[in-house]
């Protein structure tokens, strides 16, 4: 038997590896290996007040922070039937927006782009090719200019509370953001520049299962309440309240994540599922995008999340733009939160972080204090369906060379665009 | 003069201080002209593992023996260790476990497949090893980033503010947030140099920076208590970022 380890995997957020034992030709074993260490903090914000859950659940990841902020509102405000302005539901979508810009950015550009150019990072890539490496830094900078703008800081927004915002944003720093965001226009067309120029990346094909929150008017990482997974033309819809049929978690010996499956198959969340759930959005310059990237619906290369990334880039850069002029047109008001009256109960929420659904669900003493929290991530989802497509990449590989599969499985890895630190957060014991 | 070689790492924590380390998208092409970067897996595949390295940043609380482990090695690599963030200064959140039966929360949360799981109670990095500077921060202001390797090219040691948010605050001409909201605000035992952010934007200081050198914690509580909180929620409020004794 041959075994390939990818002992420390680069170029992801947090600490995980990869292993696939061959005997012979065939694909004995695969595992996704994660090795972060556990904080255990949905346990330990047992008997915090509300207002103190956001902040610290924020600190499960820097990337997703605002994903993890607002779901975490979002589940505290459902659970005390709290009803946020129209004012902060669009702030918020806002901020996601920003997120999304700088993740998707940083991702692409200074993660995933250096394999398909042979670079071992940025940093080196930058020496050949600085205007990609500098497109991507001018437009992570502009997700993080959103973020700091609406959410007061880039990494573990302060600004969004329960009930709203501490202080909403004034109208001269909405068209400051607004002239970042003209040139943004520009720069994620440059962005499927770049990513119609890399190399194919043809080395796994797979039939997967799709799961993505199902947007009910205008797409939204921020709004819906029901998760919509398809597979093979087949659509199945799952309530958030019912958010445990979608996760039949097991835990296993070699990672400190769950794994998830919905009716037994592995699912894939992310950028890729969120096109194939709500295809409408694929018009106008996303079309032509679309077409310069030869990207097709339904896919069948786990590779082609980074161009829908891509294609999300277009998408967060226009839909940060309407928000902006809706707000300017409307007016913005220095609106307190809505005031907070807890309750004893139970809130769920799910939402689109930049890698995927991300699901926060609480139960709330009378008082207002957390008695379970239980939080389940997007890589953690993700996690046997990454196994699959490891699987298949490998047994689709004609060659037999370690160095060969070790890097498609680490493209495929990072495709995912893994966030390993969120991984290992979930309470729930099965 | 050789650039000055780098390292930097992350142990368990959100990756936060790294991030904030790219997001200086206007220097970090200049940066790594000036310094030599020989190991941040984070942002590169090409990593020297072995070599010995002028300054560590280390970010992340020791949560493992393989966290310890991993520290102790940077630590014999580096001539100076620099502790980022405040889970590296002080434990940050993971360290809400002091007094907690880990063991069990593992089980309750993994089954019985947990208990197999390498898991060790939170320690901040000087809790297992010398640390020379600590920056803290959650995350890190990426100013004192900068104004670290800036002062370290030029040979000098870098100072932040020993004195507490509200110093800024007061600075800044905010409405209090304790005195005159009657918010539970921790400001007064919070380390500064985030520019009173949170009370800036009518939200109550959680103490993300960790306690300032001077801080008074009896007197927080006294007063938190004059405002009607509970002692037990104003304990959790001021344990959430660092093990402050909350007597």
């Amino acid at each position: 038997m041959s075994v390939v380890v990818i002992e420390h995997l680069a170029r992801v957020e947090g600490h995980g590896g990869i292993t696939v034992e061959l005997e012979g030709d065939t694909v004995a074993n695969v595992r996704f290996d994660v090795f972060e260490g556990a904080r255990l903090l949905e346990p330990l914000i047992r008997g915090k007040s509300y207002d103190e859950v956001a902040p610290t659940l924020s600190r499960i990841c820097s990337i997703c922070s605002v994903a993890h902020t607002l779901t975490s509102l979002k589940a505290t405000e459902d659970a005390f039937d709290v009803h946020v302005s129209p004012q902060t539901e669009l702030l918020r979508e806002l901020l996601f927006r920003g997120e999304s810009i700088e993740s998707h950015a940083l991702h692409l550009f200074l993660l995933a782009a250096p394999d398909y150019l042979d670079y071992p990072s940025a940093i080196a890539m930058a020496a050949d090719k600085p205007a990609a490496v500098l497109l991507g830094l001018r437009m992570k900078k502009l997700g993080n200019l959103i973020q700091e703008t609406i959410g007061g800081r880039a990494i573990h927004p302060v600004n969004a509370v329960p009930g709203g915002f501490g202080k909403p944003p004034t109208v001269d720093q909405l068209i400051e953001l607004r002239s970042g965001l003209t040139q943004g226009m520009a720069d994620s067309d440059a962005a499927i520049d770049v990513m119609a120029s890399l190399p194919a990346a043809d080395f796994c094909h797979s039939d997967t299962v799709y799961a993505a929150l199902r947007s009910p008017n205008l797409d939204s990482y921020y709004s819906g309440d029901e998760v919509m997974a398809v597979s093979d033309g087949n659509r199945a819809i799952v309530h958030a309240a019912d958010y445990r049929s979608l996760t039949n978690e097991q835990s296993l010996p070699h990672s400190h994540a769950k794994h998830s499956n919905f009716r037994g198959k592995p699912f894939m969340v992310g950028s890729l599922a969120r096109l194939t759930v709500n295809p409408r959005r694929l018009t106008g310059r996303l079309a032509v995008a679309m077409k310069r990237l030869k990207f097709q619906l339904p896919a069948d290369n786990p590779m082609d999340n980074n161009k829908a990334q891509a294609l999300e880039l277009i998408s967060d850069v226009e839909r940060a733009l309407e928000i902006i002029e809706q707000l300017l047109r409307a007016g913005v008001k220095d609106e307190r939160p809505v005031p907070i009256h807890p309750k004893a109960g139970t809130g769920t929420a799910i939402t689109e972080a930049p890698r995927g659904m991300l699901i926060h669900s609480y139960t709330y003493d009378a008082n207002g204090c957390i008695v379970a929290a239980d939080v389940i991530t997007p890589t953690a989802l993700n996690a046997a369906s990454m196994e699959l497509h490891f699987r298949r990449a490998v047994e689709q590989c004609a060659e037999r060379e370690e160095a060969v599969i070790s890097k498609r499985l680490q493209m495929i890895a990072r495709a995912y665009d893994p966030c390993i630190s969120c991984s290992v957060h979930i309470l729930r014991r099965r | 003069m050789s650039k000055p070689t780098v390292g930097i790492f992350g142990l368990t924590g959100c990756a936060g201080d790294q991030l904030a380390i790219l997001n200086c998208e206007d220097q970090l092409l200049d940066l790594v002209a000036l310094i030599d970067i020989r190991e941040f897996l984070m942002a590169s595949s090409e990593n020297d593992t072995e070599c010995t390295l002028d300054v560590a940043l280390v970010e992340g609380a020791v949560v493992s023996e393989k966290d310890a482990a991993r520290l102790r090695v940077i630590r014999k690599r580096s001539k100076a260790l620099v502790a980022l963030g405040t889970c590296a200064v002080w434990g940050g959140v993971a360290a809400m476990d002091r007094g907690v039966d880990r063991k069990k929360l593992i089980e309750e949360v993994y089954g019985p497949t947990g208990l197999g799981y390498d898991s060790i109670p939170t320690q901040a990095l000087r809790e297992v090893v010398k640390v020379d500077l600590n920056i803290t921060g959650c995350p890190i202001e990426k100013e004192h980033f900068l104004a670290a390797i800036a002062n370290l090219l030029n040979g000098n040691a870098p100072a932040y503010p020993q004195y507490p948010v509200c110093t800024e605050c007061r600075m800044l001409e905010n409405n209090c947030m304790l005195v005159e909201r009657g918010e539970p605000c921790c400001g007064p035992i919070t380390a500064a140099g985030c520019e009173a952010r949170c009370p800036s934007l009518r939200v109550a200081c959680v103490g993300c920076r960790g306690p300032a050198t001077d801080f008074n914690v009896p007197a927080l509580v006294t007063m938190l208590a004059d405002k009607g909180f509970d002692r037990q929620r104003i304990a959790a409020r001021l344990r959430t970022f660092a093990p402050v004794e909350v007597a």
